[in-house]
């Protein structure tokens, strides 16, 4: 058997392949329905190419090889003997699937970066404010801003607009011109221009004119602050714009979850942008045997490129060749890929947004000037020993939010560069989710 | 620094106490870390400064003078870092008679004890097991944060015209006719002719490029943290297997339950031992085991969410005592090292044992019980 744990594009496109070729699959995950963040959804998926998704959520639902386990929170993975044990919450309860074979598809979730009021109710990420409706019919306010970078605005800023929420301001960091950098790589993919051009008329419709190089840079009591900003993400002297809103959505791109594959024991790398994803070989083979990996934890790539690496880890899963064609279509994806973080990089300069009170770590509510005092007071140097001295990313999660950007602060302050294993380290979670003690000493042996 | 009169290798809470009290006895100290201050065991501890856990003898004296130490060190350097006399509850299981004998021999020695019984058991601890019938009392355990107090008493040593430079990883200690003459590390060579080895778990590491030996070896455990909670433990509560285990020089897996509240709210569980070397890896099953013996305690923990885990090493010597002294073999060269689960608790009086020594001053105790030449003996 082999466990596929996440349902979004490339965990439903690796059981699709597997169970395709006789494997049996349980395929596990947190939401609800199927489609994980990207094809969230009530009763039909919407969006750019959303037939893609119903077929492949046809198929899943009709095979008889693979058992779908919804709303289970794998928390953590353990080896027992030559099998591997994925240890579930679902319903209230502990559950356990032992399998031979597991393929990891745990996608990525908001990168987010601080700001004065980012901690603020109102103040969201374009994926929570994208899960609130989709997920649950919740539209994040009547009046809403969008910002930050890459192209994710797109279809957050239409999706609202459709649902009749005033779209006050679509703002990019990025100045577009960014996309010469990577001509390669736009003429592999010219199907993007398709997708691009579906939003742009979208965006007409609503009469939303997207305005760049510009970041919300505070927020309070519905008074969001916007403000220009260099290619450095410095904030320029021209003056700042005051705007009301109910809510301000904003994201910095997003950041691949490696919390089981880390439980897992998997070789993790920092890519140049300082990104840490999962090392997998040509197959989506993880470090460890057995254990594959596909989709946004090897790398932030979008949706297209989730699903070619979901269908190569299914089939080398259950034993078969890879295509050559199959693989040139991912290579295609994968220069798309290096042009989006080409594109859209993050830039030193957001440092420079917070004051003194910003909180940095808001579980642990740890601002900017605990984690300088810290730094220069105590003698941190990296982000481990500033979350001993301040609690920053000891909270309820895990530092996956806060964790990157403490210790960008920190080196700021040391005037050194974040370690590739600082990086790594700090995304060693051993529990991957939250577990009552009840729970876990009852599944004592 | 360019001469400094001792250098202290290691910025966990020994070597950073060692440093305070030599700076504070006149000598210019450099205190150098291979990472950060706190980057080792001291970073992976709870916290403990315990006399319950400790049988009569020198060990215990030990333990009794650095309790106190520890105070007088929160008023010289003048933080709290959430140091706190919250007492101990060391609750009985079964038969609580060794308990009992355990703690009459304690209060020969000067421990304060005070025998609990159903009421005052769950007066002190309103949420332990009702079942749970008898225990014992200990006033003088406390509490601190080890990584803000190692961090504290560096930055006084800083202060007071020590140095402490990190990210200064020995790679030789250098040696002139049997004695010590400095370090050499990653960020350079300083002189020294006072070197104090305060390495924690990788002690043996620094005397063998002494040219020396020094048998300590990684225990490893885990501590379980909780979600904040309401308070639901009041002092820090043990089961009485726990003594045993400390004690207890078994390789194989024990554990024993020990339950704690913190200022944030958190809740901390210990204790697992296991000497399976530097094996950094998660074992979900001994988190079981310290889950379920801590809800057979407070079965009100039964609903509060694990949020995290970590392990450390405790640095180990087969008689589980620390070591402190002067090297057998290079003079000059100083361990204060070894201390098991007990650095935070030892750490000042520790500190206090090394600089009388060095000093050649008469001590509060007799150190030659720790002396590191007891292994010379037996190698030989």
């Amino acid at each position: 058997m082999i466990i596929v744990i996440g349902a979004g594009p490339a965990g439903l496109a690796a059981a699709e392949a597997a169970a395709r070729n006789g494997s049996d699959v349980a395929l596990i995950d947190s939401a609800p329905r199927i489609g994980g963040q990207y094809w969230r959804h009530r009763t039909e998926v919407s969006g750019y190419r959303s037939n893609r998704a119903e077929a492949l959520f046809a198929k899943i639902k009709t095979s008889r090889s693979v058992t779908y386990i919804s709303e289970a929170s794998v928390w953590s993975i353990e080896r027992d003997g030559s099998l591997i044990r994925v240890n579930y919450l679902q319903g209230g309860t502990e559950s356990s699937l032992t399998a031979e074979k597991l393929i990891i598809a745990t996608g990525a979730y908001d990168r987010s970066l601080p700001f004065p009021g980012w901690d603020q109710p109102g103040s969201m990420t374009p994926g929570a404010v994208q899960a609130l409706y989709k997920g649950h019919g919740v539209l994040a306010g009547k009046r809403v801003v969008v910002a930050g970078t890459g192209p994710f605005l797109l279809p957050v800023a239409t999706t609202l607009a459709e649902a009749g929420v005033e779209i006050v301001g679509l703002y990019e960091a990025h100045s577009p011109l960014r996309w010469t950098l990577s001509p390669v790589a736009l003429i592999f993919n010219l199907s993007k221009f398709a997708e691009l051009i579906y939003y742009w008329r979208l965006l007409a419709k609503h009469g939303i004119r997207p305005q760049f190089g510009r970041v919300v840079t505070s927020f309070a009591h519905g008074q969001a602050t916007i403000s220009h900003v260099d290619s450095d993400f410095r904030m320029k002297a021209k003056r700042a714009q005051t705007i009301e809103v109910d809510a301000v959505a904003v994201g910095w791109g997003f950041l691949p979850d490696l919390t089981l594959g880390g439980i897992a024991g998997c070789k993790q790398r920092v890519v140049s942008d300082g990104t840490t994803v999962f090392d997998v070989d040509r197959n989506q083979l993880s470090s460890q045997p057995n254990v594959w990996i596909a989709g946004e934890a090897t790398g932030i790539g979008g949706a297209d490129l989730s699903l070619l690496e979901g269908e190569i880890a299914g089939l080398a899963a259950s034993g078969q060749e890879i295509s050559s064609r199959l693989r040139i279509k991912r290579f295609a994806k994968e220069l798309f890929a290096q042009a989006l973080s080409r594109s859209y990089p993050i830039r030193d300069g957001w440092k420079s947004w917070s004051n003194e009170d910003t909180v940095i770590c808001r579980c642990e509510e740890v601002t900017l000037a605990n984690i300088k005092e810290s730094v220069v007071e105590l003698g941190a140097e990296d982000s481990r020993t500033a979350k001993l001295f301040t609690r920053a990313g000891m909270g309820l999660c895990q530092g996956r939010v806060c964790s990157r950007n403490v210790a960008e602060i920190v080196a700021g302050l040391t005037g050194c560069s974040v370690s590739d294993e600082e990086r790594i380290a700090s995304s060693n979670r051993p529990i991957a989710a939250p577990i009552s003690l009840g729970l876990l000493g009852d599944g004592k042996k | 620094m360019r001469s400094p009169d001792a250098i202290v290798i290691g910025a966990g809470i020994v070597g950073a106490s060692s440093a305070l009290s030599l700076t504070n006895a006149g000598l210019r100290v450099l205190v150098i870390d291979r990472g950060a201050v706190s980057s080792g065991t001291t970073g992976a501890g709870e916290g403990n400064i315990l006399v319950s856990d400790k049988d009569p003898g020198p060990e215990l004296t030990l333990a009794l003078q650095s309790r106190d130490l520890w105070f007088e060190m929160q008023e010289d350097v003048g933080d709290s870092f959430e140091l706190e006399a919250k007492g101990g509850v060391v609750v009985a299981r079964n038969d609580d008679r060794p308990l009992i004998k355990l703690a009459s021999e304690q209060s020969q020695h000067g421990v304060v004890t005070q025998k609990l019984d159903h009421d005052s058991l769950h007066q002190l601890e309103p949420y332990l097991h009702p079942d749970l019938h008898s225990g014992i009392f200990y006033p003088q355990d406390a509490q601190c944060q080890p990584m803000l107090a190692a961090a504290h008493v560096i930055r006084t040593v800083v202060s007071r015209g020590g140095a402490f430079i990190s990210q200064a990883k020995v790679t030789r200690v250098i040696v002139e006719n049997s004695r010590v003459a400095g370090v050499e590390t990653s960020q350079g060579i300083f002189r020294a002719p006072i070197v104090v080895n305060a390495t924690g778990t990788w002690a043996g590491e620094i005397a063998t490029m002494a040219g020396s030996h020094l048998p300590i070896a990684p225990r490893k455990g885990f501590i379980l943290v909780t979600e904040p909670t309401k308070k639901y433990v009041f002092h820090k509560v043990y089961d009485s297997d726990y003594v045993s285990n400390v004690a207890s020089s078994d390789a194989d897996l024990q554990t024993s339950t020990v339950v704690e509240g913190t200022r944030s709210g958190t809740i901390l569980i210990g204790a697992s031992r296991e000497r399976i070397g530097f094996d950094g890896s998660m074992n979900y099953e001994i988190l079981r085991r310290l889950a379920a013996q801590a809800t057979s305690l407070f079965p009100i923990l039964r609903d509060v969410q694990l949020l995290r885990a970590y392990r450390g090493f405790r640095p180990y010597a087969p008689d589980h005592l620390p070591v402190i002294g002067e090297d057998g073999k290079v003079g000059g060269l100083w361990h204060s090292a070894g201390h098991e689960g007990a650095g935070i608790g030892l750490a000042p009086g520790s500190a206090a044992l090394i600089t009388d020594a060095i000093l050649g001053k008469k001590s509060f105790m007799d150190c030659s019980p720790f002396s590191p030449r007891r292994f010379a003996r037996v190698a030989v």
